[in-house]
């Protein structure tokens, strides 16, 4: 459960470095002494977090450190060997330290199995959004905003597409660390941009010039998940929810965002899957007549707005949504953190309580075990 | 990308900072010594085979450029951090394209290790290309992410065409993506040399990009003194580099360009000249040799119809052209991989050269 803790102290250690905060870890700290990375032996496995299709997720206890760790533990296909999924995502890690990326600590291999070890969190942003229907407060949605914003500044830096943004791959601490994981759809690209392929970014995030069967995109794609995210942070429900098919999520891009032309998107009639005739005449949808929520708060609307547009090359970069009004209540500092700071160890910078937490505060101490992904 | 942002020429020295900085992190290649790998009992004459090997590998499955470069890359790192052995050479090689691919091409193009296995005509089992994977991954620590040459080419050339486009007003080629993959053949010429793995990625593309315009155009020298200093490469190994390449690309681009075809088969024809604006002057001197031929009508004894192998020669180099071509999406369906595949298993060598005749001197 993800609670501002009140009236204690707030300690402002990231689970990442070695940490002795936990009187658990504290325990079964007993082996310092040789213990080897890429060794099974060097983790404790506590309980089962999560099983998919290819993969299983433990909680466990690091023995080197004696920190909590994510164990992921990838069954290995004997016909194709190691996924190109974890490749690519074990390859892009090593690469990346940032402060709102998930750090992997460790890699082992045995005969049957790969475990890739990961920073515990405590939990995603779906959780987190399912634990607080009906919208999250204003100021948590803006820093945990800033953060996913500071993540793909930093791998579009470097050239890297995540290509499968959403809630569940937005992990949390419970200080309100927000890190951006699972790098298995994630591209590195060069110039000029080679092509790519058009099944990716889970439905409902999936940016229209991808639905639309576009092989060239760049970092825009990201720009419009995390804007379908800011949304929803917001409203409290999918900006798209529900849709089972690329024509029927088109159509409600169209519906709130009008359909594009060739003036609006020059090129866009070009892309495989675009059939104007297919749609009833909308000309400017209008997104935020249908969430008058969303217009509360200075900045929300245009920063989303900017972030949704159907045409990718108007989309506003990551670099420059952080910079948005929207964001001008923050401290300045959080501007000159560098890249492994969290965001945290600004002064003030906390999240707020959330109101249904407010009227709950028996669920203070609650950690529920069912979760929706956990690393 | 918006306008908005940062002009064209900071964004590429951007993204030349970066591709340095990962280049510098992890590049390193095996070192030549007593006529074998140092460490290993491999002689360069296998070295280069295997690279070779592995582009015709990428070129058949129709990977990009970038996925060959990764995968040399991956093989020089392994060859220079562990005592690998020539009997398992063509095994590590074909692991290493492996991994490339898994990395750099989207899993519809990925072929199945299997099919892999059975269409490189290679003699090892998928099993043992899949245990060579995880002793790849391994021995390399799953540390994979870098910045290839093919990547630097690509950035070099994208900074010339944005900052000095009037010097490439005269390409041959006409479209930059083609004049590109024009350059990127000769740097994968480059890679599978030994005497050039010395040089950094970085350092061979700007070489390539030099000779390049060297040719073109007189206003070459403050482009890559520019170039240069960007890219902080140390000048006397670029000149050094610089003196290899244009050797060795002297004895490259002849035997490869001049081809001698069949005039009787007008296909093969129409299809070169198609082709002109992609290839570089030589191709042009060698269809002029042979228009000229047409235009004569005396047919001199060269010119008549060559073995059965002429016109699978003629195929192995559109599709390496094609190979390239792919990575800019400029052609919708390259030509079939299967005869090839047979010609890999019947020449059964790596021989980017095919056993022509060389053209005449007609003047």
């Amino acid at each position: 459960m993800l609670q501002v803790k009140k009236g204690g102290s707030v300690k402002q250690r990231r689970f990442s470095a070695p940490s002795q905060e936990q009187d658990f870890a504290e325990r079964v700290q007993w082996q310092r002494k040789v213990l080897p990375f890429g060794n099974a032996t060097s983790y404790l496995k506590l309980e089962k977090l999560n099983e998919g299709s290819h993969s299983t997720v433990y909680k466990g206890i690091s023995r080197i450190y004696g920190q909590l760790v994510a164990l992921k533990v990838i069954r290995l296909k004997t016909e194709e060997g190691v996924p190109f999924t974890t490749i690519r995502e074990a390859s892009l890690l090593k690469g990346l330290k940032h402060a709102n990326i998930v750090l992997l600590h460790d890699i082992i291999q045995t005969k049957e199995t790969l475990t890739l070890v990961f920073e515990y969190m405590d939990t995603d942003l779906a959780q987190y959004m399912s634990q607080h229907p009906g919208g999250i407060h204003l100021h948590n949605a803006m820093l945990f905003m800033f953060q996913l914003l500071r993540a793909l500044a930093y791998i579009h830096q470097h050239h890297i597409l995540h290509r499968d943004l959403k809630p569940p791959n937005l992990l949390l601490s419970c200080l309100g660390e927000l890190k951006l994981a699972d790098f298995g759809l994630a591209r590195a690209k060069s110039i000029p941009s080679q092509t790519y392929s058009a099944e990716v970014v889970t439905l409902g995030y999936r940016p229209p010039e991808v639905l639309l069967g576009a092989t060239e995109y760049s970092s825009e794609v990201d720009i419009w998940g995390a804007g379908c995210i800011f949304v929803e942070m917001l409203q409290g429900q999918p900006l798209f929810p529900g849709v089972r098919n690329t024509f029927e999520q088109l159509e409600e891009i169209w519906e709130i965002l009008g359909v594009p032309t060739e003036e609006t998107w020059p090129g866009v009639s070009k892309l495989y899957h675009y059939r104007p005739e297919c749609f009833p005449l909308l000309l400017q949808g209008w997104l935020f007549l249908l969430y008058p929520r969303l217009g509360w708060e200075s900045g929300v609307e245009d920063l989303a707005a900017r972030m949704l547009k159907v045409c990718p090359r108007d989309r506003i970069s990551a670099q420059e949504a952080l910079v948005h009004h929207f964001f001008s209540s923050l401290p300045s500092q959080l501007y000159q953190l560098s890249d492994p700071q969290s965001v945290f160890v600004v002064p003030g910078v906390k999240l707020k309580p959330e109101i249904c937490d407010l009227f709950a505060p028996y669920q203070k101490d609650h950690h529920p075990i069912s979760s929706s992904k956990f690393w | 990308m918006k306008c908005t942002g940062p002009s064209e020429s900071e964004k590429f020295a951007f993204v030349l900072e970066h591709a340095l900085a990962r280049e510098a992190k992890i590049w390193k290649v095996p070192i030549f010594q007593d006529f074998t790998l140092k460490g290993t009992d491999i002689p360069p004459f296998y070295y280069e085979k295997a690279v070779l090997w592995i582009g015709e590998l990428s070129s058949l499955f129709q990977f990009c450029s970038g996925t060959f470069a990764l995968a040399a890359s991956i093989l020089n790192r392994l060859l220079a951090s562990v005592k690998a052995q020539l009997k398992y050479l063509q095994c590590i090689a074909i692991a290493c394209l492996v991994v490339a691919a898994k990395i750099n091409e989207e899993d519809e193009v990925i072929p199945s290790v299997k099919k892999l296995a059975v269409q490189s005509g290679c003699k090892c089992s998928p099993a043992e290309i899949l245990r060579m994977e995880r002793i790849v991954l391994d021995k390399l620590h799953w540390d994979l992410y870098t910045a290839t040459s093919v990547d630097f080419l690509n950035i070099f050339h994208a900074m010339v065409i944005s900052k000095w486009a009037h010097l490439l007003h005269g390409l041959p080629q006409r479209n930059p993506s083609r004049h590109a993959a024009f350059l990127t053949k000769q740097l994968q010429h480059c890679m599978a040399c030994h005497q050039l793995l010395q040089f950094k990625g970085s350092t061979l593309a700007l070489v390539i990009i030099t000779l390049e315009l060297e040719r073109m155009t007189p206003d070459w020298f403050p482009v890559i003194t520019d170039l240069l200093k960007k890219a902080q490469i140390d000048s006397t190994q670029f000149i050094h580099c610089k003196e290899l390449v244009d050797q060795h690309l002297m004895s490259f681009q002849p035997s490869n360009t001049v081809y001698i075809f069949n005039p009787a088969s007008q296909n093969i024809q129409t299809h070169l000249e198609e082709r002109l604006p992609c290839c570089y002057s030589m191709l042009k001197k060698a269809v002029q040799i042979n228009l000229q031929a047409r235009g004569s009508q005396a047919v001199p004894a060269v010119f008549t119809p060559l073995q059965a192998s002429t016109y699978e020669d003629d195929m192995e180099t559109d599709e390496f052209y094609d190979g390239f071509n792919y990575l800019y999406n400029e052609v919708g369906t390259p030509e079939g991989g299967q005869g090839r595949n047979d010609q890999l298993r019947q020449k059964g060598s790596s021989s980017f050269c095919p056993p022509l005749e060389p053209a005449p001197e007609i003047d």
